[in-house]
């Protein structure tokens, strides 16, 4: 399988149009001339294969067969190309987001008070590792994890505590990860609403919820694919019936990308993964109009700044299509593509100020192709949990993205311009290879079961590790100017009595609670799942009676087994 | 004719087990590692995702591996690697050595060599660096 096939990409003006032969005269006459001798300075070939030429002309978009009302039409409609809202960052700027948590409930709730005191208009909470794989903190695989790379949450007192003095309805949107445990996560946020006295519809709750992607990119699977993607349906099959103004599930590119997919394979499989989500809640008897509205995509592209642009506007575009095509969709809230993302750059541990720079720009490209809600990368995150100092700069970066500069002024400002729309043609094309290829081995689940996507993964990061070493890939402080690399220990590392309280928490929580009413309801939580119910509203009432995340992981671990880690590399 | 002993050929292959230790699912450094001293003709193998210390060591015991390359990006390898050191060394196992990459402070390199881990790559370390390192350090025997 050989996925870089930059020749194959190359767009050549071979049509005989006017322009085309006066660019080509250009080339000959004036550029090579001019250029020969000269060794190029670097590949210019992008991260996902597409070669990258010295000039782009009219006669690249006759190439292309550019149609602007087919290709692109007007924000806010079919097929939303330039943009999924009306008046995109110019009547409503892009939701300004954070991704924050460490140590337990009370340490990071502070943390979390200063942000909105700052501005944060959304809120994702960092869940540390044992809870996102559905350990309690007193478990033993929590060993030196508990707070670590985010906050421990072991039962609904510690979301009442990180919650406290921050009302749901006080920002746009609060929520977590929580790919793993989606159900359990939903439930302690619906019950955050209920302790705090404010009304499913009158808050937003965000959830990432993706877990097919964790088997393929970050690692914190439980259960076998199949059970863990039809949990996580339930979850938004549950906000169709009671919390529609909710988004559950954001489907993933971010993390497949980084570990070595590439943005457009990437996307390929994150838009499969996306489909096998949805063909489970419409056999469920859901339709596509109550359905898609709910979802988001998150795509991710960090190391091509024109490429970010091309492919979050070539997503709209194939979301849109493959709504309205494959799958009859009616609503225009079903045909656009809410995009969530999270601003990367090539960062690097020398020097990690210039981190600073790097996720500007890539976030920059987010906010030019126009990404929905943003956040945005620490300049320490390489290290550990942003420190408040480093939250702060993150924050500030995306009010400067939002507010100066007049970035945001105009709709999609790079429309119409010869390399932009050819890259998002071509980044579209990539895009519908990789899902033909996917559907061609079976959907999501094979490319999981089958290791192709394994295969994808540790082909591209070997790739591009081998880009960086040759200094085909430029890289300042790292192949250019290089420094030594360096983690500082100023590094964040939280509040050493967090564990401490941590676990004095949930004993005290364990020995107060009604445990006869704990079991009563887990054991109902276990007949849901062995009739293939809807999970949720069962959930949802052991999270009520302060059932812990890992007891409720373990009826399901029980009932599923555990997944088999794969030792392929 | 004799030879020195730095001029024997190998008795074989120099073979490391690459290991994820921990909740940490962050797997691609560790991959592209093994990928990478598989290349340069070492016997490689590797754990899968979230193994406990006890595991690794039954693995790197039964593999009878020169190294055990272990990856932790999560900030738990100050508990996690002295403890594997430890039951190495408990399982009779002490000729086996560690090699650790990941997210590891500078300042914390020294403790971590105290308490028995060979060597630290950061990440960033180009796989020539780490081949020819096991090259050089492996015992001829």
């Amino acid at each position: 399988m050989n996925l870089f096939k930059p020749s194959e990409m190359f767009v050549s003006a071979t049509a005989d149009s006017d322009m085309a032969l006066e660019g080509k005269r250009w080339r000959k006459e004036t550029y090579d001339p001019a250029a020969q001798g000269i060794t190029d300075r670097k590949k210019f070939v992008t991260d996902t294969g597409i070669a990258i030429e010295p000039l782009y002309t009219p006669a690249h978009l006759e190439q292309i067969g550019f149609d602007y009302l087919r290709d692109l039409g007007f924000p806010g409609e079919y097929p939303f190309a330039r943009g999924d809202r009306p008046g995109m960052n110019r009547t409503e700027p892009f939701v300004v987001s954070a991704y924050s948590g460490f140590g337990d409930a009370e340490a990071c709730n502070r943390r979390f008070r200063r942000l909105v005191e700052i501005g944060t208009e959304q809120i994702l909470v960092a869940l540390d590792l044992p809870t996102q794989c559905g350990y309690d903190s007193d478990h033993e695989m929590a060993t030196a994890e508990v707070g670590n790379v985010g906050v421990a949450i072991d039962t609904l007192a510690d979301i009442e505590i990180l919650f406290d003095g921050i009302p749901a309805n006080s920002i746009k949107r609060i929520g977590t990860l929580g790919n793993s445990i989606g159900p359990i996560v939903l439930a302690l946020w619906a019950a955050l609403g209920e302790k705090q006295g404010i009304d499913w519809s009158r808050y937003t709750v965000n959830l990432q919820n993706d877990p097919l992607k964790e088997y393929i990119a970050r690692g914190t699977q439980i259960l076998p694919p199949a059970p863990a993607a039809k949990l996580a349906t339930d979850a938004v099959a549950w906000c169709v019936e009671h919390a529609p103004n909710w988004s559950p599930m954001t489907v993933c590119v971010n993390h497949i990308n980084a570990g070595g997919a590439g943005s457009s394979m990437g996307t390929a499989i994150a838009l499969s993964n996306a489909r096998h989500y949805i063909d489970l809640l419409l056999a469920q008897g859901y339709t596509i109009d109550q359905v898609a509205p709910l979802l988001h995509m998150f795509p991710d592209e960090r190391h091509d700044f024109f490429v970010s642009i091309a492919n979050l506007r070539a997503l709209r575009r194939i979301w849109a299509r493959m709504m309205k095509e494959t799958y009859g969709a009616t609503r225009p809230e079903a045909m656009a593509c809410r995009t969530t993302v999270y601003g990367h750059g090539q960062e690097a541990l020398a020097e990690p100020l210039n981190n600073i720079t790097r996720t500007a720009y890539g976030t920059l490209a987010y906010v030019l192709g126009g990404a929905s809600y943003i956040y945005l990368a620490g300049y320490d995150e390489a290290v550990s949990t942003p420190n408040e100092n480093s939250a702060r700069v993150q924050l500030r970066t995306l009010q400067i993205l939002a507010n100066e500069h007049g970035f945001t002024d105009t709709i999609d400002p790079l429309a119409g311009s010869y390399f932009v729309e050819t890259l998002t043609a071509q980044v579209e094309r990539q895009i519908l290879d990789g899902m033909a290829q996917i559907g061609s081995i079976g959907g999501a689940l094979a490319a999981i079961s089958t290791g192709f996507a394994r295969r994808v993964m540790t082909e591209g990061a070997v790739r591009r590790q081998r880009a960086i070493d040759s200094g085909d890939r430029p890289w300042v402080t790292v192949n250019m100017w290089p420094q030594q690399p360096n983690v500082p220990n100023t590094a964040f590392r939280g509040d050493a009595k967090a564990v401490e309280r941590q676990l004095a928490r949930l004993a005290q929580v364990k020995a107060t609670r009604d445990a006869a009413r704990v079991k009563e309801i887990l054991a109902e939580v276990d007949r849901a799942t062995a009739e293939n119910r809807n999970v949720v509203p069962c959930v949802l009432d052991a999270v009520r009676a302060y059932a812990t995340v890992g007891e409720i992981v373990d009826v399901w671990r029980r009932r599923f087994g555990g997944f088999v880690p794969s030792t392929d590399f | 004719m004799s030879v020195s002993a730095s001029e024997q050929p190998r008795r074989r292959k120099i073979r490391v087990l690459i290991a994820k230790i921990g909740l940490d699912g962050h797997d691609v450094g560790a991959r592209v590692v093994a990928r990478g001293l598989l290349d340069a003709g070492m016997e490689v193998i590797y754990t899968g995702l979230r193994r406990t210390n006890e595991e690794v060591v039954r693995a790197a015991i039964e593999e009878d591996v020169d190294w055990v390359g272990v990856s932790i990006l999560s900030g738990a390898h100050r508990v996690l690697l002295p403890k594997l050191r430890k039951l190495l060394n408990d399982s009779g196992a002490s000729d086996v050595r560690i090699l650790a990459g990941g997210i590891i402070p500078q300042e914390e390199i020294p403790e971590l060599q105290a308490a028995g881990v060979d060597k630290i790559f950061l990440s960033g370390t180009p796989i020539a660096e780490i081949a020819d390192y096991l090259v050089k350090e492996t015992k001829h025997v």
